[in-house]
Order: structure tokens, then C-alpha cells, then sequence
């Protein structure tokens, strides 16, 4: 297991197993996870190629470090999972991706910052040089297994070491179930009409009825179940932490689309125009709100759009 | 540029634009489609990350869909792409709603000239607002 740039939360994710925690750690060898035992990462050079079994990664690839790390891994591993949604679509941290790399620099080390080693230091003690955007983790390296999850739900984590341990799914399975979430979400869903946006903290939903029909931007229409809905059924929108379900392409573009369609103001036509665009003035940062965990896995800078376009014309 | 232009009513504009001989830049590719509220946000996107510089929607003038809401759809759908496309650091003027009847070449060749010239301002994508 190894974290990349990462909160920690999917290294401690584990717990969530309980007991069952136990049984799996009786059937594998940790070599190496920096959270738990004390290997370093001159213990993982000097193995053989392919002498791990499974690496586990967490985290957004952000630094040289992190893609080094990350490719000295895949040497070493017969299998690479990405394990939570950082690992998976860049996650949270990618969000960073709106601002170039130097205006992030500047913004908390001041204008001019470079990594240099600390007094007295050699060259290879500074700080690993920052990659140009935050990148999930197949843009380094192959990735033979998903886990999603923001963190992965322990439904999901069982289900993955279920496979690991015993029958491998085929290369590029996801450990997640394909229906969207609002499948394993008991809240009932009325006729779709959004009269009004609003963020989490703004009511007090109603325990019964569907979050989206509340207004609350929910993106379970479009992200994988797995989590048996656990966020909508604590009162809190889907932010979309599993991912796209396989159809859904772009998650974030999938759910602006159905949530453009839901907006109502009044009679639908041209005199309700404005107050629609008002319904939809009320969703503060909508790439944070649609592409909150998917940003790097679907957009890449400078030009945000080329991420996976093939050649340009270059005409209007 | 990308044009999707519903059969009904900016399809048969653009049509119409032809069969009138109207003169007007020729930059557009045109997809046809049943409606402007059947454009996915994500077609206007794969459109730009393929080398588009702009892309035009063509549905029909309120009041006129054929599918009686599917242009308020696409006009609500466009109003919030243009808000992310914003927030990547992608002009906004590259995504084009236009409402065409079917008798409106005229209006149909004024608004390829017009946008053709606004993209020729904005420039290439590449090395958009982002750098």
C-alpha cells in the first residue's frame, strides 16, 4: 500500500473492516505501506521485478516523487489497484488543476518560491518538484484495478481483497456495482422539478424524499452505487465520489445535462428565461460541484479541453 | 466550428440558406440532429477537444419546438456549460445558441458570418485562458 498525494483517509479506510480486517491480513505479507510498517523505499528497489504481489496506491499523482514512486511500484507489482477516487480520477486535489502550477507556488510560498534543500543540505534533499497539474494515477502507470470511493466503501474493499485473494476479474474491472446510486437509495423520487438550488447547509431536507427533488445538487444519477447510499440517506447529496457509471461518460457534463433539464421556473418559455437562469446562478463553482473528484481523470491544462482529443485543425 | 442544428426548424434555415444561394463563411461541419434539447453537454466538449473552435446549437425560436420544450432544455444546458467552460479557462463565446426558423436563412447565414468572425477574434482554443 502506498500513498501518493493523499489525505490518509484511504489508508485508514482499512478499519471499516472490523473484524474481517483480521482475515485478510492473515492471508498477505505487508512488504511495504509507510501509515503501518517501517519499509523504506530503498527496501522496495532492492527486490526483484514483479515481487509484489499487489500494490495498493492511494492518492493524486503531484509530485515527480509521487509518478516515480508510482512507476518503481508497477516494476516491482504483478498487480496495481487504484484505490480510492484520487488514485482513480485525480480526486479532490485535482481540483487544483484550475490554476497553473506557479499561481499555486506563489499563492502559498510567495512569488519566486523554489524547492531548494534545506541549510546545509545536499541537492537531493529539497522538496520534489511539483508536476505541472494533478494527474490520477492510470496517467503514469498502467492500473489493472479500480477501488473507488472518496474513501472506498468497506463493501467495496471486501469485495476487492474477495477478488485479489481468490478469482482475479478480468484487467480494468472496477470493484464497484455499474447501476447509478439512486438505485440503492431509499428516498422516494417524485416528478423532477427544480424550482430552486440549494447547498447542503441551507435546510433541513425532508428524511423521505429524494434530495435532488429538494433542490440539493445530488449526482447519484449518475455515479456508481456501492456505498449503499450512504451519504444521501445521512441527509447529504451525492457528490460522486465512485465515479461515472459506465454510461454516464463525462459524470460532471452527464449531470449538468439532467440538471439543466430539471430546472423550472414557472410555465416553461421565454418569459421564464431569467428566473431559470436564476434557479441556476445559485450553484456556486460548478466545476467543483460537477467535476469534484473527476477534474484531472477528465480535463487537463494548460488547455483543459485536450486532455483526450486527438489532432486540431487549428480553423475557426 | 460544429454546427448541431435541429431538423426541424435551423436545418431547414441552413437548407434554406443554400437553396437561396446566400453567401456565407464555409467553417462550419453540420450535424444534424432531431432537436436541440437531444445536444449532450459532453457532445459540445468532444466537439472542442477535437479541434473545433467554437460550436453553434441551431433550435428552433421559443414557442416553435417540435418537441414543445426541447430548445428551453438545451438553452438552460448551454447557459450552465458556458458557466463551466468559464471556470476551465475556456471563453464562453465558443458555445453558440442560436433560435433559426425554418424560412430564416437569411438569419441563418448572418449568424455563421457573425460567429465565424467573433471565433476569428477569439482565435484558436488551443492556449486558452488558461495559457
Amino acid at each position: 500500500m502506498y500513498w501518493t498525494g493523499s489525505c490518509g483517509g484511504c489508508d485508514v479506510s482499512f478499519l471499516e473492516l472490523g473484524a474481517a480486517l483480521l482475515d485478510v491480513l492473515s492471508k498477505v505479507e505487508i512488504v511495504f505501506w509507510p501509515a503501518l510498517v517501517d519499509a523504506k523505499r530503498a527496501d522496495v528497489e532492492a527486490l526483484p521485478a514483479g515481487a509484489i504481489d499487489v500494490a495498493l496506491i492511494n492518492g493524486t499523482l503531484r509530485t515527480e516523487e509521487n509518478r516515480e514512486m508510482a512507476e518503481l511500484l508497477r516494476e516491482k507489482s504483478k498487480l496495481i489497484v487504484a484505490y480510492g477516487a484520487c488514485a482513480h480520477l485525480g480526486g479532490i486535489p485535482g481540483l487544483a488543476n484550475l490554476s497553473q502550477r506557479e499561481e499555486i507556488l506563489a499563492a502559498v510560498f510567495g512569488d519566486g518560491f523554489r524547492p531548494t534543500p534545506p541549510p546545509g543540505g545536499s541537492p537531493e534533499d529539497a522538496p520534489p518538484e511539483l508536476l505541472a497539474e494533478a494527474l490520477p494515477l492510470s496517467a503514469a502507470v498502467r492500473v489493472d484495478y479500480v477501488v473507488p470511493g472518496c474513501p472506498p466503501p468497506p463493501g467495496l474493499i471486501s469485495r476487492a481483497f474477495d477478488a485479489l485473494l481468490g478469482e482475479l476479474p478480468p484487467t480494468g474491472h472496477v470493484f464497484a456495482p455499474e447501476k447509478a446510486l439512486c438505485e440503492e437509495c431509499p428516498r422516494t423520487k417524485e416528478e423532477r422539478r427544480l424550482t430552486q438550488v440549494v447547498r447542503p447547509h441551507e435546510v433541513l431536507p425532508d428524511p423521505e424524499k429524494c434530495l435532488l427533488d429538494q433542490g440539493m445538487i445530488c449526482l447519484g444519477p449518475v455515479t456508481r452505487g456501492g456505498c449503499d447510499a450512504a451519504c444521501p440517506k445521512a441527509g447529504m447529496p451525492c457528490t460522486g465520489c465512485l465515479g461515472p457509471t459506465p454510461n454516464a461518460g463525462d459524470q460532471g457534463l452527464a449531470m449538468l445535462s439532467a440538471l439543466a433539464s430539471l430546472v423550472r421556473a414557472g410555465e416553461e418559455g421565454e418569459a421564464a428565461f431569467a428566473s431559470e437562469d436564476k434557479v441556476l446562478d445559485a450553484i456556486v463553482d460548478p466545476v467543483g460541484t460537477f467535476h469534484k473528484y473527476a477534474l484531472p481523470a477528465t480535463w487537463r491544462v494548460p488547455s483543459p479541453l485536450r486532455g483526450g482529443g486527438s489532432g486540431r485543425g487549428g480553423r475557426p | 466550428m460544429v454546427a448541431f442544428l435541429c431538423r426541424w426548424c435551423a436545418g431547414a434555415g441552413a437548407d434554406l440558406a443554400g437553396t437561396s444561394r446566400l453567401q456565407y463563411p464555409p467553417n462550419a461541419i453540420p450535424i444534424r440532429v432531431n432537436c436541440s434539447g437531444r445536444v449532450e453537454p459532453s457532445w459540445v466538449v468532444d466537439a472542442l477537444r477535437s479541434g473545433a473552435d467554437g460550436v453553434l446549437i441551431g433550435g428552433c425560436h421559443p414557442g416553435d419546438c417540435h418537441y414543445v420544450v426541447g430548445n428551453y432544455k438545451a438553452r438552460r444546458r448551454v447557459y450552465l456549460l458556458r458557466k463551466v467552460l468559464e471556470e476551465l479557462g475556456v471563453e464562453p463565446e465558443r458555445v453558440r445558441l442560436e433560435w433559426v426558423s425554418a424560412t430564416e436563412g437569411a438569419r441563418f447565414a448572418r449568424v455563421m458570418t457573425e460567429f465565424v468572425k467573433e471565433l476569428r477574434r477569439l482565435g484558436p482554443l488551443q492556449g486558452n485562458g488558461q495559457g
